[in-house]
């Protein structure tokens, strides 16, 4: 038996209905206004004497009726969607000189910060800013007052000073004659890229630097003695399985061996891998760090000279020799003193340098390089060591936290701090040789 | 009466495995995963040779080696260990060690090592 469904249309969805007759109108509509066109057109061909001309100029109204409505909606949801748009949009007038913004989506506002009333008819490059970078803000005016179009990528601050990226696009709009009437931009939020990009180079740049400083080596070290721990197990368990089947069951014992060679294969793959560390590891002999201060000075007197730096020397001639990598030490110093000439580069008064040793405490040594220089400025003092900060325009920023890995590696600790008078000072303490100090 | 053989290596799949492979060989093994386990269970007269891990959380294999020849023990030792360092192997003759093996050990060298060890008791220079 067929189930009745009894439905009240009274308790029918009205939003269904709505629609429903929405979309029957809307049809219809349509279909009228083409009816009515077709109507006309044959009455207008057909119209003979006495032909009410009133009634055709009513029906052509309505159908001009009926025509702008179509048209109004068409409007009505193009503004929706310019409006709904996830990347900003703005409309910009191009006849007066201040470029008008006669028009900016909800995404446009959010992105900048400011509210439809705040940017309507304001001239769009007041929204710039202040902090703006003034020379890409000239170039887009220049590209607008030519009519061209500009597309680039720049660093914008929102209303209350936060900064983002953005992509932008901004293009002319022409009248019939080709006349450039308005610009219409899109302008899209490109942070959140560039952040991830960044972070993408930071760490190619920290794979980069683990493998310059040998702190792979630490890394592989600690790997290799993880994995040794597990290779033991196996093989000794394989052997042991050996030794249970001794005479027996001669496809596992062929097995075991196989497992056996394997896991010597995968020792041998350690071994070999912590050999070719060793190459980078530093190499410790005893130093006498007088002479290598001396040494190191002597390669760059020329660049010291020519920069008309003067450079002092209070070196402690009664310290101990000290344990260290010679090649690895040079570096730090090299990398310590071109820094202190550069500090110094702009500086028009005395040029000085001084480089210092002395017995930090019975097994330390300390070495000083004393600039004239203007010193290290607050906000950069933590960033200093860091592996990109760099104050050189086309500098990497590697020097000090090579610098710097390298002290600990030997045992010391390398820091700065800024003179009373001026200028800063870099200095490090390196362990003394433990076997000679013994001996003296 | 099968020989002794302690284990002290904090690692507790490479004592399991060493004790395995070891009692295929006859040996009655020991073994614990931390020094003060060791030095609580076993009195410095029970013989036995002492297979010990050098890298270990608190006092390592060295440290080890030190207390137990402090304590009057001539116990003999081999050394085992995950590192290489070429140093260690003579450094482990110096104190005293009957010999330093690398992981991965291979079982008969470890063994021929044992039965060199207990065949000369309380030769530690």
């Amino acid at each position: 038996m067929k189930k009745k469904i009894i439905v009240n249309p009274k308790k029918v969805s009205k939003v269904i209905k709505k629609s429903a007759v929405k979309k029957i109108t809307r049809i219809n509509l349509e279909d009228k206004i083409r009816r009515q066109t077709n109507a006309i057109r044959i009455r207008d061909g057909q119209l003979k004497q006495g032909e009410d001309r009133e009634k055709l100029g009513a029906d052509r109204e309505r159908l001009g009726a009926d025509r702008e409505k179509v048209a109004e909606e068409q409007i009505h949801i193009q503004t929706k969607a310019m409006d709904s748009a996830s990347d900003g949009i703005f409309i910009i007038g191009a006849k007066k000189f201040n470029f008008p913004i006669i028009y900016a989506n909800t995404s446009f506002q959010i992105l900048t910060g400011y509210t439809k009333n705040e940017v309507m008819g304001q001239d769009y490059f007041l929204i710039y800013g202040v902090d703006a970078d003034l020379r890409v803000v000239e170039e887009i005016k220049v590209t607008l007052r030519q009519g061209r179009p500009f597309h680039g990528e720049m660093l914008n601050f929102r209303k209350n000073g936060k900064k983002f990226w953005s992509s932008l696009r901004i293009t002319p709009v022409r009248d019939a004659r080709g006349i450039v009437t308005h610009f219409v931009g899109i302008q899209t939020d490109t942070t959140l890229m560039k952040q991830r990009n960044l972070e993408i180079e930071e760490q190619r740049e920290e794979l980069l630097h683990v493998t310059r400083v040998g702190k792979l080596a630490e890394f592989v070290s600690s790997l290799a003695h993880e994995i040794s721990q597990p290779l033991t197990a196996i093989l000794a368990y394989a052997q042991a399985a050996q030794r249970i089947l001794a005479g027996r069951e001669p496809q596992l014992q062929e097995i075991l061996q196989y497992i056996i060679n394997d896991d010597q294969r995968a020792a041998e793959v350690i071994r070999r891998l912590r050999y070719l560390l060793k190459k980078n590891k530093p190499t410790f002999e005893s130093i006498d760090i007088n002479v290598l201060i001396n040494d190191t000075v002597t390669l760059i007197m020329p660049h010291i000279t020519a920069k008309n730096i003067t450079i002092n020397f209070k070196l402690d001639n009664k310290i101990p020799l000290i344990h260290g990598d010679r090649i690895q030490l040079q570096q730090v110093l090299l990398n310590l003193i071109s820094n202190s000439i550069e500090a110094m580069e702009s500086m028009d008064g005395q040029r000085e340098l001084m480089i210092s040793t002395l017995s930090k405490s019975a097994d330390m040594v300390l070495v000083e390089v004393k600039d004239s220089g203007y010193g290290i400025p607050a906000e950069n003092m933590k960033k200093l060591f860091s592996h990109f900060f760099t104050s050189k325009t086309d500098g990497l920023g590697m020097g000090l936290s090579i610098s710097r890995s390298i002290i600990e590696a030997h045992g010391g600790r390398l820091d700065a701090k800024n003179n009373a008078d001026h200028g800063a000072t870099f200095y490090f303490t390196i362990p003394i040789n433990m076997k000679n100090a013994n001996e003296q | 009466m099968p020989e002794k053989i302690y284990i002290v290596d904090d690692d507790e799949s490479v004592c399991r495995a060493l004790k395995t492979l070891l009692m295929t060989y006859g040996f009655d093994v020991k073994t614990f995963t931390s020094e003060n386990d060791f030095f609580s269970n076993v009195s410095h007269n029970d013989p036995g040779c002492l297979l010990l891990d050098i890298h270990m959380p608190g006092l390592d294999g060295w440290e080890v080696h030190k207390k137990l020849l402090g304590s009057g023990s001539n116990r003999p030792v081999i050394f085992i260990s995950a590192e290489k360092k070429d140093s260690a192997a003579d450094r482990a003759l110096r104190v005293g060690a009957v010999g330093f093996l690398q992981k991965p050990v291979n079982g008969q060298t470890l063994v021929d090592l044992i039965n060199f060890a207990v065949k000369k008791p309380g030769e530690n220079k």
